[in-house]
């Protein structure tokens, strides 16, 4: 990630759901699993339009899966999170905790 | 629609417009959770969600197209084939007018066969070298057709709906192949 270059909050949010379905992930499971847990509910075209965008920063690896007869014989795209992915939540991570510390009393009037 | 199989139009729609890459992931989802929703809900409800997600998932995805390679390609298939229907319909109209009824009466009859004619060859060719084509060239003939009402060019009074019916049917021509070409893979056309 290049010095400076935050992560979108979609793609933030989409990396974490990666990280955490940890290698089992294509776009259903982490729609479904962003909605569980942000009650947000996103459309399957702005995840993998996000997942495409992460994919070309390197952030991302996909792979097909098999074709299913559940899935019409569509085949899975299967995503996991890269090194460079990892590094970039991490400063992500980093500069929002470094930006929201000491701020727990101003809450109430942010 | 058969029971059980999600809205026909709707996976066409998105299988028209989706970029090649994501086509098969985004549409092998929907599918998925539709018949995992059609389990625990009414088929309405989960049509409802799949008409949802599929006009939800267009502007991001078409954003997306339109960012990226595949959309000049398609673009450049579009005007091709667009190219070509008016070499065939320039052709299919000098031979009305030389050889068979020159009188305008006849062309006005005439003139919705041939356009339709060759506006369902082109969403053919247009589907048989690049499904995401046929979009591009279904706006082409919409923007042409309603240029052409404009500017008047039958010169014998016509009625309103004889100009609808260009405007309406020429651009849903161009995109039924490839419908009709999905109906058929699904059986659902036998």
């Amino acid at each position: 990630m290049k010095r400076g270059e935050l992560l979108g909050s979609l793609e933030h949010i989409i990396l974490l759901a990666l990280v955490r379905l940890d290698g089992n992930a294509y776009g259903m499971i982490v729609r479904r699993e962003i909605e569980e847990r942000t009650g947000r509910n996103l459309s399957i075209g702005a995840v993998y339009a996000t997942l495409e965008r992460l994919e070309t920063k390197g952030y991302v690896s996909s792979f097909t899966g098999e074709p299913t007869p559940e899935r019409g014989g569509r085949a899975k795209r299967l995503f996991r999170v890269e090194a460079a992915g990892k590094q970039a939540l991490q400063t992500s991570n980093q500069t929002i905790r470094s930006m929201t510390a000491g701020l727990k009393g101003h809450w109430g009037t942010i | 629609m058969r029971r059980g199989s999600p809205p026909t139009f709707a996976c066409w729609l998105l299988e028209s417009l989706l970029p090649d890459p994501y086509r098969e992931a985004v549409l092998g989802d929907l599918i998925e959770e539709y018949a995992l929703r059609i389990e625990s809900t009414s088929r309405l409800t989960a049509s409802r969600w799949f008409w949802s997600q599929a006009c939800r998932s267009l502007p991001p995805t078409v954003w997306s197209l339109l960012r990226s390679r595949d959309c000049l390609i398609s673009i450049s298939i579009a005007m091709g084939v667009y190219i070509f229907m008016g070499t065939l319909k320039f052709a299919a109209d000098w031979m009305i007018s030389k050889l068979i009824a020159p009188d305008q009466t006849t062309h006005v009859v005439l003139a919705p066969i041939v356009f339709l004619t060759t506006t369902v060859i082109g969403g053919c060719v247009a589907t048989r070298i690049r499904r995401g084509a046929t979009i591009f060239l279904a706006l082409l003939v919409t923007i042409t057709v309603a240029i052409l009402i404009d500017v008047k060019v039958c010169s014998i009074p016509v009625p309103w709906w004889y100009q609808f019916g260009f405007l309406t049917l020429g651009p849903l021509t161009v995109i039924l192949p490839p419908l009709f070409g999905r109906l058929k893979q699904q059986g659902t056309v036998t």
